[in-house]
C-alpha cells in the first residue's frame, strides 16, 4: 500500500528524515512512534506532498508520488490530518464535514445552475453520513456551532470525522487522540477498527500513548532522528532494548532542546 | 439638477457600485482574496463595452457581454502568475495590475479606434445609450435605473447561489488557508482562478453600465481611489454577506454624494471638500473596523437541520 524508500528531508542543518525506509501493508493499522522531533510529522508532510523531499522515493499503491500537488495526492486516496488541527473558524462543524467528500457535483460553477436537484440529492446523501460520523465523534449537539469555538480535543475529533467523510484509502493520522478524553478514545479505537474492517482502509497513526498503540495497531514502526530504529508488533516493540534506550536517553535531553524549536 | 433627477442618479450609482461591491465581497469576503485592483475590472468592462458598441457598432447587450468576458478573462489570467504569492504580495500585485490597465488606456489611444474617437487622456465621448431614442430626456434615467437594477438583481442571485453551494463551501475553507482544502483534494489554485474570473466579469458588468450611463469615459475615472471606495463598502456593509455588500454600497454612496451639498452650508472650497470626502470615508472604515469588525450585517451561519 505504502512504500517509503530511503527518503531524506532536511531543514537547514536539521536532518528530519535520514534515509527512511519502510512499508505499510494494505488493510493494516500501523503505529508510528518516536521521541519528539524524530520526524513523524515531517514524514506525513512529505508523503502528502506538503513538503518536497530531498531524495528517495514514495509509492502509494504501486504508484510513484513525485512532485505533485498535495490536492492531487489527496485525490489518489491519501487522507491526512494535521498535528495542529486545521479548522476554518467561520464554518460550522457540519459544514466542515460536508466540505470533505471528493468530486462533489456542486463544486462546479456551472453545475450550481444546471443541476440544482442533483446537488440537493448529493447534499442529502452527505448529510446522512455526516450525522453518523457526528454521533461517532460525539459532536452531534455541536453540529451548528462554528468550528472556531470548539476546544482543542473537539477540533481533533472534528478533523478525524472530516477526513473519514472524504473516504480515503490510506489514512495518515497525526496524534488524532491528543486532548481527547480517555473513554471517548476507547470508542474511537473501536470505530477505527470497524472502519478498517468495513472499508478496507489502511491506517498509519502517530500516537504517543502506548496503550492506544497496543490496542489498535498490528505493527509499530519506531523513528529516531529521522531513521527507522525498530519495527514489529506492539509487544515486540515494548520489549525492544534500542527503543527503550531512545526514549530514555531522549526524553529529558531532546524534549528540552525541542521545546522552542519544534515544527508542526 | 432637480431633486428627483438627483435621486435617480444616486440610485443608479448605488446599483453600479453594489455590483462592484458584491464582486469584491465574493473575492475578499468569501475567498479571502484581498484584491486591491478591483477597479481594473470596472475599467476593462467600461472600455471593452465602449469599443464593442461605439467602434464596432454592435448592440448594447453584446457590449455588456464583451465587457464581462474581457474583465473575467483578465481576472483569470492575472491569477496565473500570482498564484504562489502570499496574501500581502498578492494584494500589491493586484494594485499594480490595475494601474497598468489604466496607464495602458491612457497611452494607447489606438485601442479605441484612434482618430475619430480620440481616447488616451482625452477619454472617449459619445458612447451610445441603449434604446435612448424611445425615451425623453426626463424619462430615460428611470429606464436606465431599471436596467441597472435588473443587472444588480441578477448579480445578487448568481453570487448568492454560488456562495450557498458546495462551491461556496470550498472557497470559504480557502479563506482560512490552503492546507485544509489541499488535504481534502480541492484544487485551491483552480478555485481561486475561478473566483477571480467570476468576480472579474461582474466587475466588468459594472463598468459597462457606468460607461453607457455617462456616455463618456477616461482613464482618470479609474484611479486606485475607486478600489478604496469599493473596499469601504464591503467592510462597512459586512464581509461575506451579500446583502451587507449591497447595504455598504448604498451607505457609502449616500455619504459620498451628500458631502457635495455641504458646500452650500460650509465655507469650504469644492477641491478641499473632495479630499475631505475621502478622509471621511477613511474614517468610516476605521470606525467600522474598530467597533463593528464584521460590518453592519454579519456573516450568516449556514445551518442544516436533520430531516
Ligand atoms: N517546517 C519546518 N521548518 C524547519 N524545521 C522543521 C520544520 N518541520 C519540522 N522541522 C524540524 O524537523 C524535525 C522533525 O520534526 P517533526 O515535526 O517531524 O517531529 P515529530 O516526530 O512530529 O515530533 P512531535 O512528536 O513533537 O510531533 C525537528 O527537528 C523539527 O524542528
Ligand atoms: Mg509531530
Amino acid at each position: 500500500m505504502l512504500n517509503v524508500e530511503s527518503v531524506y528531508k532536511s531543514f537547514g542543518g536539521i536532518l528530519a528524515l535520514n534515509g527512511l525506509t519502510f512499508s505499510v501493508e494494505s488493510n493494516s493499522i500501523t503505529g508510528l512512534i518516536g521521541p519528539n522531533g524524530s520526524g513523524k510529522s515531517t514524514l506525513f508532510n512529505v508523503i502528502s506532498g506538503f513538503y518536497g523531499k530531498d531524495s528517495g522515493e514514495i509509492y502509494v499503491r504501486g504508484e510513484k508520488i513525485e512532485g505533485i500537488e498535495p490536492y492531487r495526492i489527496a485525490m489518489l486516496g491519501v487522507g491526512r490530518t494535521f498535528q495542529i488541527s486545521e479548522v476554518p473558524e467561520k464554518m460550522t462543524v457540519l459544514e466542515n464535514l460536508l466540505l470533505a467528500p471528493k468530486r462533489q457535483i456542486g463544486e462546479g460553477i456551472l453545475n450550481v445552475f444546471l443541476h440544482p436537484l442533483k446537488i440537493r440529492r448529493e447534499n442529502e446523501q452527505s448529510l446522512k453520513s455526516a450525522y453518523e460520523i457526528l454521533e461517532l465523534v460525539q459532536l452531534y449537539d455541536l453540529r451548528n456551532e462554528y468550528a472556531g469555538n470548539l476546544s482543542g480535543g473537539q477540533k481533533k475529533l472534528l478533523s478525524l470525522g472530516r477526513i473519514l467523510m472524504s473516504d480515503p484509502i490510506l489514512l495518515l493520522l497525526d496524534e488524532p487522540t491528543a486532548g481527547v478524553n480517555p473513554t471517548l478514545v476507547k470508542d474511537l479505537i473501536i470505530a477505527i477498527k470497524n472502519l478498517r474492517a468495513e472499508k478496507g482502509q489502511t491506517i498509519l497513526l502517530v500516537e504517543h500513548n502506548m496503550k492506544v498503540i497496543s490496542e489498535i495497531c498490528d505493527r509499530v514502526i519506531v523513528l529516531n532522528f529521522g531513521k527507522k530504529i525498530a519495527e514489529g508488533t506492539p509487544e515486540e516493540i515494548q520489549k525492544n532494548e534500542e527503543v527503550l534506550e531512545a526514549y530514555l536517553s531522549g526524553s529529558s535531553k531532546r524534549e528540552l532542546l525541542h521545546e522552542d524549536s519544534r515544527g508542526q | 439638477m432637480g431633486l428627483v433627477n438627483f435621486l435617480v442618479y444616486l440610485a443608479i450609482m448605488m446599483g453600479i457600485y453594489a455590483i462592484l461591491s458584491l464582486s469584491l465581497n465574493l473575492q475578499y469576503g468569501f475567498t479571502g482574496l484581498a484584491n486591491f485592483g478591483q477597479v481594473a475590472f470596472f475599467c476593462l468592462g467600461a472600455y471593452a463595452s465602449t469599443i464593442v458598441v461605439l467602434v464596432f457598432k454592435m448592440p448594447f447587450i453584446l457590449g455588456l457581454l464583451g465587457g464581462m468576458v474581457v474583465a473575467g478573462l483578465f481576472g483569470y489570467v492575472i491569477s496565473i502568475p500570482t498564484a504562489n504569492l502570499k496574501e500581502d504580495y498578492w494584494a500589491i500585485a493586484t494594485l499594480a495590475a490595475a494601474e497598468i490597465v489604466r496607464i495602458f488606456f491612457l497611452n494607447e489611444d489606438w485601442v479605441v479606434g484612434g482618430g475619430p474617437y480620440q481616447g488616451g487622456s482625452f477619454g472617449i465621448g459619445g458612447i451610445p445609450q441603449p434604446l435612448r431614442s424611445l425615451f425623453s430626456a426626463y424619462t430615460y434615467p428611470f429606464f436606465y435605473l431599471a436596467i441597472v437594477l435588473v443587472c444588480l438583481l441578477a448579480t445578487y442571485l448568481i453570487i448568492s447561489a454560488l456562495t450557498r453551494s458546495p462551491f461556496g463551501r470550498v472557497i470559504k475553507s480557502i479563506r482560512a488557508g490552503d492546507n485544509l482544502p489541499q488535504a481534502l483534494g480541492k484544487d485551491v489554485k483552480g478555485f481561486r482562478m475561478r473566483v477571480m474570473a467570476i468576480g472579474g466579469s461582474f466587475g466588468g458588468l459594472a463598468g459597462c453600465l457606468w460607461a453607457h450611463y455617462h456616455g463618456f469615459i477616461s482613464p482618470n475615472q479609474f484611479l486606485p481611489l475607486e478600489t478604496f471606495i469599493i473596499w469601504a463598502m464591503v467592510i462597512v456593509g459586512g464581509k461575506a454577506n451579500n446583502r451587507g455588500a449591497i447595504l455598504g454600497a448604498v451607505i457609502i454612496m449616500v455619504f459620498y454624494n451628500s458631502t457635495r451639498f455641504l458646500k452650500d452650508y460650509l465655507p469650504i472650497e469644492e477641491v478641499t471638500l473632495a479630499s475631505l470626502r475621502m478622509v471621511a470615508i477613511g474614517l468610516l472604515i476605521v470606525v467600522a473596523m474598530l467597533f463593528m469588525k464584521e460590518g453592519l450585517i454579519k456573516e450568516k451561519k449556514t445551518l442544516y437541520y436533520s430531516e
